[in-house]
């Protein structure tokens, strides 16, 4: 288990004011405790074989990162049913991140090739849908790229704190 | 000798040859204001096959349906351009089996828009005649009116780059003319008006549109590319990926289950459009999905036959994500 994204609520918010986000710049989230609008919810829909790893790699090396991002561990990228993230999007998460291995790279040879090619299709759609572009993204993690996976992470969020929980939304 | 005489001879012949057990062409409904599709199985009943700008359902749907039938049934059918795509699309998968279709083409030079036409009077349409790209439309109560046909014409139609069918047996009457489009990058402009709106403007206008949305499954059933209709995960209640309940989100939903399902089979037919008994205009899906595709690979639905939907097969050089 990647320990680190699992921690509690009050060190999401001590993290995701980590380095790349200021405290200031997320006006809309604030914590349960002052009254303030819910943290974001974030759903990741990472491989088994890498992206699940580098999250893994991240949690023992430390790599502070927020906790908003819940994890979906799949076999494989080709295993991602661009549905699962319009699901995730109708049961109101606030971003769907995908990650999975290099392509190239992949546990079973062309998994990744396949599903780069829905992923695109998705994230153009997505964006069709009148969802921002910063709620959506899909990547590659290694294994043994826990740096990557906390900045990719951090980033991610940061972006979607920028805009906060969704509201009245058509999906 | 009409388009229609050519459909009439294809089927008595291939009826008389034993080719086929039975023909899926058009024939009129309780008046001539309609056309419904028709199962001819009898040389005799030939007759009642007709071909008018009336003919808009797409009857590859059928063989969808009829091909997994254990019944090793020969199937005639007639196909227009667009629906001629859908076919290809199904062959490129193997799901229709080419040795036991016979396929008449038919050339086409647009269909009417019944729902427009519709729109113009307050009584029952009983008789729409067709003569030089005008329509005349006469109602129950006597009311006549003349239209041009290029003023009734589905939206489709106006943008449609294949007239004539990419894949057929024989074919009634000389190819029309190739449109111009053709030779040009295809012509988005229907959804463009959509796709100028803020993302905001986008989900409030969707909210609004998929509010009426009944879930029928008329889009689904009537696709004839979106084939696993016995086993449709939109109905599936174990693993529940739309929920029962009927709201803007879980319709929109349910119709993201369908684009995505179809995605490089669907050259956007509009049979979908044409089938729902709200309106939904769900061309702003199809048309925007086919539009990423063909920006991605530059890959149209449904036109070579020696060719996979773009979704199933992967280019180690394609460059996206990075």
């Amino acid at each position: 288990m990647a320990e680190e994204t699992q921690t509690s609520q009050a060190g999401a918010q001590a993290a995701g004011a980590a380095p790349s986000a200021a405290p200031g710049d997320s006006p809309t989230v604030g914590t349960a405790a002052s009254g303030g609008p819910r943290p974001v919810k974030i759903i990741g829909i990472v491989c088994n074989w890498c992206s699940y790893a580098g999250a893994d790699t991240a949690g023992v090396g430390r790599f502070r990162q927020p906790a908003n991002i819940r994890l979906v561990r799949v076999p494989c990228t080709g295993r991602v049913d661009p549905l699962f993230a319009l699901k995730a999007f109708e049961k109101g998460a606030d971003g769907v991140l995908i990650s999975g291995c290099h392509p190239g790279d992949c546990h079973y040879s062309e998994g990744n090739y396949y599903a780069r090619r829905k992923f695109e299709l998705l994230e153009r759609m997505i964006h069709h849908l009148g969802i921002p572009k910063e709620r959506f993204q899909w990547t590659w993690v290694s294994a043994s790229e826990g740096q990557r996976w906390q900045q990719v992470v951090t980033d991610f969020v940061a972006g979607v704190e920028k805009l906060g929980p969704r509201k009245g939304r058509a999906l | 000798m009409s388009r229609q005489d050519h459909i009439r001879e294809f089927a008595t012949a291939a009826l008389a040859a034993g080719r086929v057990d039975y023909v899926i062409g058009w024939k009129y409904g309780y008046n001539q204001s309609e056309v419904v599709p028709a199962f001819v199985k009898d040389p005799a009943d030939v007759d009642q096959l007709v071909w008018n700008p009336l003919c808009h359902h797409n009857l590859v749907t059928f063989l969808k349906r009829k091909m997994p039938d254990p019944l090793d049934a020969k199937i005639g059918v007639c196909v227009k351009g667009c629906d001629s795509r859908t076919l290809v699309a199904l062959l490129q998968e193997e799901l229709v089996d080419k040795d036991r279709i016979y396929v008449i083409g038919v050339p086409c030079d647009g269909v009417v828009d019944r729902r427009k036409l519709e729109k113009e009077f307050a009584d029952e349409m009983i008789h729409i005649s067709f003569s030089d790209g005008k329509v005349g439309v006469t109602t129950r109560n006597g009311e006549t009116k003349e239209f041009d046909k290029d003023a009734v014409l589905l939206d489709v139609c106006r943008l449609c780059r294949y007239p004539n069918p990419v894949y057929a047996d024989d074919t009634a009457g000389p190819p029309v003319a190739e449109p111009d489009r053709k030779h040009t990058a295809p012509d988005w402009t229907d959804i463009a008006e959509y796709e100028n709106l803020s993302d905001d403007d986008k989900q409030a206008l969707l909210e609004q549109i998929y509010a009426t949305c009944i879930r029928c499954f008329a889009c689904i059933n009537v696709c004839p590319v979106c084939f696993c209709w016995d086993k449709c995960v939109n109905r599936s209640r174990q693993p529940e990926l739309v929920s029962q309940k009927v709201g803007p989100k879980e319709n929109l939903l349910f119709q993201m289950v369908h684009m995505f399902h179809v995605a490089g089979r669907c050259p956007s037919c509009g049979a979908c459009d044409r089938a729902c008994p709200v309106e939904i205009p769900l061309y702003l899906l199809h048309r925007k999905m086919n539009k990423e595709l063909y920006d991605m690979f530059a890959f149209e639905p449904g036109v070579k036959l020696d060719e996979k939907p773009v979704l199933q097969v992967f280019d180690i050089k394609d460059q996206f994500g990075e």
